[in-house]
């Protein structure tokens, strides 16, 4: 049995430990709810924007767009790896990072040229350690992803795409289905293939013009034009969002289970730390009375 | 004329006797005095280890005292208690007293020695800092033996001591030309029959001589009293010095278990008037040891090369018996419990296991380098345990996370199968030479295995059958 003053320091030093997973539990579930609320409400928006579309093509307009076709060739590729910028949350960035580098090994296989990108700390050093060369990193998206932001990623990737120097965009994150579950993914958004709700079927006597629900100004295909873009860029931001969110879960589960391992092992500490003592204690006394007996004697 | 003493007093396992006051018998002398328990007549032997005044002295007995009574006759040898010596207790199994227990009748040794003698004088010492090679990868690489020095086996209750000692016996008595001296101090009678069947099997490398043929056993288990567990470790290396000593061989002398000759020291340390010290042990239990020890020694004139068991009682290396025997070893080997509650044997701690010559002096610069770096990483280990139970592996640094993936290799990598342990196992013995050791270990902390499952690296010898195991495990999972 280890010495009892040994065992109390080991248990401080847990405590200490339990304070700060204890704290994060707390400040992660805070910040779960709001990332949560933004994630809802950018659905919503991404629900009208297919709303959109779908009454487009009732209208039987025909929904092509260059982003939406795939390039005659791909040999310019962009792979963007979502992950957070602090740890403490269990094994949501050491997975990111792992499918991103198989992604990475699987797109090297494929395409000429591969670009990596890689938002998050945790993501930049991992690839580091890895020896991966990354192209362009961030890392000013934290729990509360901004628009503006991203928009402007989104900007600089559509630029590309139309310039024809990317023919593929790639974004490996963490999607966010319920508190219970979160997937790595792997999605390409570049091209984007096909809007949601571009496949509604054509509408005879809208298409005719005789009962038109929507006027449709300047003209269906400059809005076309314009929700295009959009949906991509909304896409990305929903790629973020997701990230962000499912980041706080994890954080918060794996904080709350660290919570639950420092008590159990505060628990079993000062259960050993006692018998220790005690064990001293009896010992000395022993030799006490022996020490008298045997004097007495 | 015999000079006769009467029984004054009989407590537990000492007795107290009169003599007349101007002949008192010396300390260390032994008496003898005959018991008649209900027909059965035995002789008991005590050695007088106090003078209470006026013509008393006090005895230690070497045999049970029942049906001892006062007033019975008591007579004084005139000498120590003296064992045969020489080649004719080859081959042979002795009590304490050095009388032959095996059955075989008489031993006919030409001489007789005194089992309390002097250790060897400073200037007849020799230090000798040569390898001692075991095959045992764990041993070879992190606590080296010193041919001529002492080894300890230190661990509680169940951890493998005897089964590490068996094994050291059967690798290097079958491959040593000298004599071997087995003691059997205080364990179980069954281990020490075990062991005796044994060493009539095995041959001494090709010669087709058995192993027993060089070897002289002295046993005083449990069930003896302790007085003869006391004393038994004297007698065995009494015959142990005089092969040193006469005949100039590499002598091996086994100890288990050296814990026992303290526990016996201190089952009659209070009988004998002696205030208990720390932990209720006697007050001389550094001197009984360093007296034990010190005999055990490498001379000018030839070597003994000593391996001990020594039992930790409570799991607490702390406590003074143990503690005591830790400074008097070259090397040692501390076995752990929590390692062997994962199924790993040897169970040997490889960061509280340490050897005096595991030094760049003395096994070079290399060997010192891949032992250093193997301790480090598993220190590294040990250090990220608790984090890695409250948080997780996940939350490690990428650094940290390839030295616990490395750590637990390394882990697995230091068991290995044992020859005697074959039914155990399952698995042949394996003896892997130091060379291939040294380059198994950096191949590992330098990462070239890391694709390996953990599981190829238990119990195998050299890495290379960690590689073979791997490739069978893939092979039957398909």
């Amino acid at each position: 049995m280890a010495n009892a003053r040994a065992l109390d320091k080991r248990r401080k030093s847990i405590r200490n430990i339990k304070k700060i997973t204890r704290t994060m539990e707390l400040i992660a579930t805070a910040r779960f709810k709001k990332a949560m609320d933004r994630a809802t409400s950018a659905n919503d928006y991404t629900k009208r924007i297919t709303a959109v579309v779908s009454d487009l093509a009732r209208a039987g307009l025909e929904v092509s767009h260059p982003l939406l076709e795939a390039p005659e060739k791909t040999e310019n590729a962009t792979l963007l790896v979502l992950t957070g910028n602090r740890g403490l949350c269990g094994g949501y960035n050491g997975n990111a990072l792992r499918m991103g580098v198989k992604t990475r090994e699987q797109l090297t296989g494929e395409v000429a040229d591969l670009r990596l990108e890689v938002s998050g700390k945790r993501g930049i050093s991992g690839m580091k350690f890895r020896d991966i060369n990354v192209d362009e990193s961030f890392t000013n998206f934290d729990d509360q992803p901004q628009y503006a932001e991203v928009e402007l990623i989104a900007d600089r990737y559509l630029r590309e795409y139309a310039a024809g120097n990317l023919h593929r965009l790639d974004v490996t994150y963490t999607k966010f289905h319920t508190v219970a579950r979160q997937e790595i993914v792997n999605e390409t958004l570049l091209p984007l293939g096909k809007l949601e709700g571009a496949d509604t079927p054509v509408d005879e006597e809208v298409a005719k013009g005789d009962v038109s629900l929507y006027e449709f100004v300047p003209s269906a295909e400059s809005i076309l034009e314009e929700v295009v873009p959009s949906s991509f860029k909304i896409k990305l931001f929903k790629c973020f969002l997701d990230a962000a969110v499912s980041e706080q879960v994890a954080r918060m589960v794996a904080m709350k289970s660290a919570t639950e391992n420092a008590n159990d092992m505060i628990k079993m500490l000062s259960r050993t730390y006692n018998r220790a003592r005690q064990s001293q204690i009896t010992g000395e006394i022993m030799e006490v009375i022996g020490g008298v007996e045997a004097l007495e004697g | 004329m015999a000079n006769i003493g009467k029984i004054t007093q009989v407590i537990g396992s000492t007795f107290d006797a009169e003599f007349d006051a101007a002949n008192m018998p010396p300390i260390y002398n032994a008496v003898t005095a005959e018991i008649d328990a209900g027909g059965n007549k035995r002789r008991l032997v005590g050695e007088i280890s106090k003078h209470l005044g006026g013509g008393r002295v006090r005895c230690v007995a070497l045999g049970s005292t029942e049906g001892l009574r006062r007033g019975a006759d008591c007579t004084d040898t005139g000498a120590p208690v003296s064992v045969p010596v020489g080649d004719e207790t080859l081959g042979r199994v002795f009590n304490m007293l050095g009388e032959p227990v095996d059955g075989r009748g008489d031993v006919g040794a030409k001489e007789v020695r005194s089992i309390h003698r002097q250790a060897p004088a400073v200037s007849e010492l020799s230090t000798s800092t040569e390898l001692f090679e075991t095959g045992i990868k764990v041993v070879d690489l992190l606590t080296p033996f010193v041919r001529g020095g002492k080894a300890g086996l230190f661990g509680g209750a169940g951890l493998g001591k005897t089964v590490i000692l068996t094994e050291l016996i059967a690798r290097i008595a079958s491959q040593h030309g000298g004599y071997s001296v087995f003691a059997g101090v205080g364990e179980r009678t069954r281990e020490g029959t075990d062991l005796w069947l044994e060493m009539q099997e095995t041959e001494i490398g090709t010669t087709g001589r058995k192993v027993i043929e060089q070897t002289a056993m002295v046993f005083g288990q449990m069930n003896e009293p302790p007085g003869a567990r006391l004393r038994v470790a004297l007698s065995a290396l009494t015959m142990a010095e005089y092969f040193r000593d006469s005949t100039g061989a590499d002598t091996l002398l086994f100890v288990d278990n050296i814990f026992r000759f303290s526990q016996a020291g201190s089952e009659v340390s209070a009988l004998l008037g002696r205030m208990p010290s720390a932990v209720g042990y006697q007050p001389t239990l550094a001197t009984e040891m360093g007296a034990l020890q010190e005999r055990i020694a490498s001379t000018t004139k030839g070597a003994i090369t000593s391996v001990q068991a020594v039992y930790v009682p409570a799991d607490d290396p702390t406590d003074p018996a143990p503690a005591t025997a830790f400074g008097q070893l070259d090397a040692f080997l501390y076995l752990e419990r929590s390692i062997s509650e994962k199924g790993i044997y040897p169970a040997v701690d490889p960061l509280a296991s340490s050897s005096r010559i595991l030094d760049p002096a003395y096994v070079g610069d290399h060997h010192y380098a891949v032992a250093r770096k193997v301790q480090t990483t598993l220190q590294r280990y040990r250090e990220l345990q608790d984090i890695i139970a409250i948080l997780g592996v996940d939350e490690l640094s990428e650094q940290d996370k390839l030295v616990v993936h490395r750590a637990r290799r390394i882990e697995r990598f230091l068991s290995q199968p044992f020859f005697v342990a074959e039914v155990f196992t399952g698995k042949k013995g394996e003896f892997t030479s130091l060379a291939d050791t040294i380059r198994s270990f950096e191949e590992l902390c330098d990462g070239k295995w890391d694709h390996l499952p953990e599981d190829a690296f238990m119990y195998v010898g050299s890495i290379e059958q960690a590689e073979e195991q791997a490739k069978q495990m893939a092979a039957k999972a398909k």
